[in-house]
């Protein structure tokens, strides 16, 4: 397979995997702000750093309010992560693979962009508008993954577009169990845990999570046991650990991959599943993981995209 | 469906599908029946829906003059253009006797030069040919064939004579359009190939896949094919990835490829280095490899002529083929074709005038304002006079131009191309069209059935290039004969 054409799937299976979380995290957020008690805020700011984006937001944006910060996740085409940008880059990265693909793909993307073009602007303003425009989003998304799954030839390609999205969405899974950081409860509120409780519960509802938690985990939702969940539960296909294990399946039907399966394994240890996980200072762990699945997007860049 | 009839009863020109009494023609009345039983808002709702269609597929060109914006939608007109097959047999014979003849002409080009020896083409158009690659002196690809892969434009005069208009054999576009335009139809007007009997286009992707596997230097089954385009800011992209993708061809630009020190040519895949076979090119020649032509390009691959020599790798249309894609080359197209097959042609070419000779020169002069001029070496219909519509300061402009560089310049008697029912405003009018079929030659000929029509949506008008105002309809070639039981 073509290097250059593999870099382009790859991203392409980013970039729609980051379209579908970004719309789950704005969801997600905005749950969380519906269910917030009197006196707590909700630290808008924080939001776009969670997603990493925050010196870019700062960069044409005066104030981090809801209006802004909206606007610029969902149709701001000066941010490259905004879901029109990055429907609009899987677009254009299709339209240089369409010799790999279903036939069906272009079309469903195309009318993707097309759906988004006339919507996101109403996305923006309100937050019912809202909740139906991301929910198209992250169906289309499900229609495209099924296409593919179901249609594609599992050889090689599939197996870029399948790291891709991997890679892509512990990024993000990653970012998500940040979101409580985003929350500012009153320091003496008596309702804090069942305050806690209800913002990881609207998180694990973002993730569709929550039914596999009750079924796998407990009926009770409580901070370690949803974080242990997402990050190290080997069945539920949007935890970190999940999607390493993808990461490895993938390497292992790619020609020549020796050289970046130790990394693999090594970001797996630094989760730290194996040993009685530590949720104190889970910021600095999820930071870890970040920069980690970083380095490895650059390793296989190098590996593989940019080698001859 | 009406047709307007102010329009229809001032046209002159031959209509495709309605007689001068304007009574569908024979294979055109099952269309016509079936067009009788949709009323105007049934029309108007299919009309809709093709140009959903026409957005959901994303079928797309690129107009150079509009920077930046890479898609405009495909004009398409639903109304299909007609035409028998009895008289559609006749016209791919003729094509492919054309083809054929043109490639026993090119390799005697780039060889003996037995066609100037005798006397047949004179050695002075050759020396003025712009195409002519002298780097390709001496070489013979396989099956002695260069022009693998040739889009011949048609037209039909007042008289209903079909005329071949020019042979392109550089690098031909517009039969995904033509597949494409097929599908359209499919989707919106599934009923009407239910109860006529309309040939299928639909093989062409498979005919070019074998054409250029023929060219394989490594006998394998699957030999490994490469489109190799531009990129994305070409205006036939949509093109170069529709048909990699219809063949399962690696879809490469220039730099994606090296040529080894074994000059055998390699695409950069996340494997390693893997060998092509056949480059299928969608770049002109003097892109194609800076080591031998402009060496300033960054599309091409610096060595591949030398591996082409070698025959470690099948490019298709081979370099130099553009020799005979030339507007003068074009007027001496019937003593090739009798020359090197020893028959008549089957297609008639347009009467032409070369101003390189003096006689025909001062006819063309005098005659400017009766003639379209052209120039040998444009494509996409630029650098041309519509004589009987230019003022009388462009003629004279043109006149000069002509003086200076009579090799470059031929001219034709205007015709009057044919129309065909085209829906305009929820009504059928009468717009000129043409008809660009797409010949294959390697070991085996083949021609597509029908091709791609081009119509010019302005009324009157008679450029149909898409970068100039033009759309496009379906071609049907239909059974008409009723067999007896």
């Amino acid at each position: 397979m073509l290097a250059r054409a593999a870099e382009n799937l790859y991203w392409m299976a980013r970039y729609l995997e980051r379209a579908e979380n970004t719309a789950r995290f704005i969801n997600s957020s905005t749950h969380v702000l519906l269910d917030l008690p009197p006196g707590a805020a909700f630290g808008w700011a924080n939001l776009v750093e969670i997603a990493g984006l925050d010196s870019s937001f700062h960069q044409f944006y005066p104030v981090a309010n809801e209006d802004a910060i909206m606007r610029f996740l969902i149709e701001d085409t000066r941010n490259p992560s905004s879901i029109v940008s990055c429907v609009r880059y899987a677009r254009e990265n299709t339209r240089t693979l369409r010799e790999l693909l279903p036939a069906e793909m272009w079309e469903r993307i195309n009318s993707l962009h097309h759906y988004l073009r006339d919507h996101a602007h109403a996305a923006c303003d309100n937050r019912r508008e809202r909740y139906q425009v991301l929910n198209y989003v992250i169906e289309q998304r499900h229609a495209i993954v099924g296409l593919v799954s179901g249609t594609m030839a599992h050889d090689i390609p599939y197996q870029i577009m399948r790291l891709g999205r991997n890679v892509e969405r512990a990024d993000m899974t990653s970012r998500m169990l940040d979101l409580n950081s985003a929350v500012h409860l009153p320091q003496d509120n008596i309702l804090h845990e069942s305050i806690t409780e209800r913002i990881w519960m609207s998180l694990l509802n973002s993730l569709s999570a929550y039914q596999s938690y009750r079924r796998l985990v407990s009926m009770q939702v409580r901070s370690e046991a949803v974080i242990q969940f997402l990050l190290c539960d080997e069945r539920f296909p949007r935890s970190i650990t999940y999607c390493l294990a993808e990461v490895t399946s993938c390497l292992a039907l790619l020609p020549r991959s020796q050289p970046l399966q130790p990394r693999v394994q090594q970001l797996h240890s630094q989760l730290g599943c194996a040993e009685n996980l530590d949720t104190a200072n889970l910021r600095d762990k999820l930071e870890q993981i970040q920069q980690g699945l970083a380095e490895f997007h650059d390793a296989l860049t190098q590996h593989y995209f940019r080698a001859n | 469906m009406k047709l307007t009839l102010p329009e229809y009863t001032t046209n002159t020109a031959f209509d495709e599908l309605l007689d001068e009494a304007q009574r569908p023609r024979l294979a055109a009345r099952p269309l016509f029946d079936y067009l009788d039983s949709l009323d105007a808002q049934e029309l108007a709702a299919r009309q809709q829906a093709v140009d959903a269609t026409i957005m959901a597929m994303g079928i797309t060109f690129t107009i150079y003059s509009e920077a930046g914006n890479i898609d405009r939608a495909w004009p398409f007109d639903p109304i299909p253009r007609v035409m028998a097959r009895s008289e559609w047999t006749q016209i791919e014979a003729g094509l492919k006797q054309r083809l054929r003849a043109l490639n026993l002409f090119i390799n005697d080009l780039y060889n003996e030069q037995r066609i100037i020896q005798e006397g047949v083409f004179p050695a002075e158009v050759l020396t003025g040919s712009g195409n002519f690659r002298p780097q390709c002196v001496g070489i013979t690809p396989r099956f002695g064939v260069w022009a693998h892969i040739c889009g011949t434009d048609l037209v039909r005069d007042r008289d209903g004579t079909v005329y071949v208009l020019e042979d392109n054999l550089r690098v031909p576009s517009g039969v995904s359009y033509m597949l494409e335009n097929r599908q359209i139809m499919k989707r919106i007007f599934p009923e009407v190939f239910r109860s006529i009997n309309i040939l299928p286009v639909d093989d062409y992707p498979a005919q070019l896949y074998q054409t250029l596997a023929a060219l394989s230097p490594r006998p394998v089954k699957h030999p490994v094919i490469a489109v190799l385009t531009p990129g994305i800011y070409n205006s036939a992209y949509f093109e170069h990835s529709y048909l990699a993708q219809q063949m399962g061809a690696h879809l490469v630009e220039g730099s994606d490829l090296v040529v080894g020190e074994d000059e055998c040519v390699y695409m950069n895949s996340i494997a390693g280095l893997a060998r092509v076979d056949v480059i299928y090119r969608r770049i002109d020649d003097e892109f194609l490899d800076p080591e031998v032509f402009n060496p300033a390009s960054t599309l091409g691959v610096r060595g591949l002529m030398r591996a082409w020599r070698k025959g470690n790798i099948g490019i298709a249309n081979a370099p130099g083929a553009g020799v005979a894609d030339d507007k003068v080359v074009y007027a001496f197209v019937p003593q090739i074709i009798r020359y090197y097959l020893n028959e008549e042609p089957i297609l008639a070419n347009v009467p032409s005038y070369l101003c390189m000779y003096d006689d025909q020169r001062e006819y063309v002069l005098a005659n400017l304002d009766k003639l379209v001029v052209k120039p040998a070496n444009e494509s996409g219909g630029y650098g041309m006079l519509i004589g009987p519509r230019a003022t009388v300061e462009e003629r004279a402009q043109f006149a000069e131009l002509i003086r200076a560089n009579p090799r470059n310049y031929m001219a034709q008697p205007t015709l009057d191309i044919s129309t065909a029912p085209t829906l305009v405003d929820g009504e059928l009018a009468p717009r000129h069209l043409d008809l660009r079929p797409f010949v294959l030659q390697s070991d085996k000929l083949f021609a597509t059935t029908g091709g791609l029509t081009r119509v010019a949506l302005r009324k009157g008008s008679l450029v149909v290039n898409s970068s100039q105002g033009g759309g496009s309809k379906d071609t049907w070639i239909v059974e008409t004969e009723v067999k007896s039981c």
